[in-house]
């Protein structure tokens, strides 16, 4: 008796802990809800504020001194912020002086204990910062804590602290791929002041180091400033590591300075099919016509890809097409091959099939129809 | 009250900060301003016309800006539409124009020069 009494004991004592667990899901998920709802109706009394402040400027902001502690005023205020540009915005900027939110949340960031406490005052700083901020900013592009750095020089690169670039890009050796792609975005947005240092990196980094070189080099074909077309080109020269030179010729390429034509040239012949590869394409993307025999001579290649890319690159280049009429009597089977799909990519098969039927062909017209009629023959 | 007291705005975006910032400033206009944050909202608000005016938003859920504007036009509702988004690709710029948008302003915007706009579409 006394066994079965203490098995129905233990039966509601589990049975009670579960009912207790429960409660406190339920009430634990409600009290949530609550906080969450209370703070989107005090963003949205917030953003009602800031509306009016930007309607009727001459009226007071009537707010708490501790809104800068508020989520939902910052919330709000980053939202209405990023909405409207020009004096509005300004004024907007007065409120945060006004208030010491950018004071609050250094503070924050450099004292707080709780990662989320951390992680907004780092947003907070990112969106709202002035200049005064810099020097926090630069100190947390180490912290332990890969979003705050990323924050951190998203802020340094809104308020175009250009002593930042450096710092910024001095972090790229020791940062993760997905931080250092934050930073080079960053760098983007202060343009073509980043080019030298991002440049010097290179020259300095690209014997001993790989994934920042390559980023760097990226970042500056994104950026687009031609003066970095020289150094990019002797950079060229001296590097050693494929990834590094095949992400240079690539911004070789999209840069399309002219003075990299010849060095280019060169590394179509190079004995890395890669290298060769990127460098007709880069060839093609920059299109000068004085390009197209280099062009045509890679139609014989070896490798398969640099053939593909070097006749795309001569279909989309001024007068391309006429080597690419001529490829199609190459004794190079692997040319006549190339050369017929670039004008296929091309429409010029199409093109070529309705000009006789109008009874308007080119000789040309002629010889790429039975070219590729040839090649039906051979397949069937 | 001004002379703008009897115009009817329709501002419909799914943008709080939006809807609170026109709202508040096109009102101390003397405007009277209706707000809607969904696309299909917008849609059967506009049927009804009386609206002098609408700023429409690109991107709402329900339906489109531009699929707004193109049912209207089927349904024979030419009510004035500034669109007022932050998608700015040419395709969406030249198709709201072509759908008959008066104006196409993107975001983030001037307050005053959107308001400039307004005035200048709705006397």
């Amino acid at each position: 008796m006394q066994g079965i009494e203490l098995v129905r004991i233990v039966v509601l004592v589990v049975f009670a802990l579960n009912a207790l667990l429960l409660l406190a899901l339920i009430g634990g998920k409600a009290i949530h809800r609550r906080v969450t709802n209370a703070a989107e109706r005090r963003r949205s009394a917030y953003i009602a504020v800031l509306s009016r402040h930007l309607a009727l400027p001459d009226e007071d902001v009537k707010l708490g001194s501790r809104v800068a502690r508020d989520p939902a005023f910052l919330d709000a205020l980053i939202d209405v912020r990023n909405t409207v540009i020009g004096p509005e915005a300004d004024a907007l900027g007065n409120l945060v002086d006004r208030f010491g939110i950018t004071a609050e949340a250094s503070s924050r960031l450099d004292r707080g204990y709780l990662l989320t406490t951390r992680l907004r005052a780092a947003v907070t700083l990112a969106e709202l910062a002035d200049q005064s901020s810099a020097p926090v900013l630069i100190e947390h592009l180490s912290d332990r804590n890969p979003v705050i750095r990323i924050q951190c020089a998203r802020g340094l690169g809104r308020i175009g602290w250009t002593p930042a670039i450096d710092a910024i890009v001095e972090r790229f050796r020791d940062e993760t791929p997905w931080v250092r792609s934050r930073f080079a975005d960053t760098l983007v947005r202060f343009g073509r002041t980043a080019t030298w240092p991002l440049v010097a990196y290179v020259k300095i980094t690209h014997r001993f180091e790989t994934e920042g070189p390559v980023t760097a080099v990226r970042t500056l074909a994104t950026i687009g400033d031609d003066q970095a077309v020289k150094p990019l080109i002797e950079i060229l020269a001296e590097a050693i590591d494929p990834e590094i030179r095949i992400a240079t010729i690539e911004a070789l390429g999209h840069l399309a300075g002219p003075l990299a034509i010849r060095p280019l040239r060169v590394c179509a012949h190079d004995e890395d099919w890669r290298i060769r590869a990127k460098s007709v394409a880069a060839l093609g993307e920059i299109g000068d016509p004085a390009a197209a025999p280099a062009l045509a001579s890679a139609l014989t290649d070896e490798n398969w890809w640099v053939r593909r890319n070097s006749a795309a690159a001569l279909a989309d280049l001024p007068h391309g097409l006429v080597h690419l009429y001529e490829a199609l009597e190459s004794e190079d089977a692997f040319a006549r091959d190339a050369a017929s799909e670039a004008l296929a990519d091309a429409g010029a098969v199409l093109g070529a099939r309705q000009r006789i039927l109008d009874g308007e062909e080119t000789s040309d017209d002629q010889r790429l129809i039975a070219f590729i009629d040839s090649q039906v023959t051979v397949t069937a | 009250m001004n002379a703008e007291t009897s115009k009817r705005i329709l501002v419909a975006d799914d943008a709080e900060t939006i809807t609170s910032l026109l709202m508040t400033a096109l009102e101390t206009s003397g405007y009277e301003v209706t707000v809607t944050t969904n696309g299909v909202e917008a849609y059967e608000m506009g049927l009804d016309g009386g609206f002098d005016l609408v700023i429409l938003d690109h991107l709402m859920p329900g339906l489109l800006g531009l699929e707004v504007i193109q049912r209207w036009r089927e349904q024979g509702i030419e009510t004035p539409v500034i669109m007022l988004s932050g998608v700015d690709d040419d395709h969406t710029v030249v198709a709201s124009l072509d759908l008959g948008a008066l104006d196409f302003v993107r975001k983030p915007f001037r307050l005053p020069e959107l308001l400039a706009r307004i005035r200048q579409r709705v006397n």
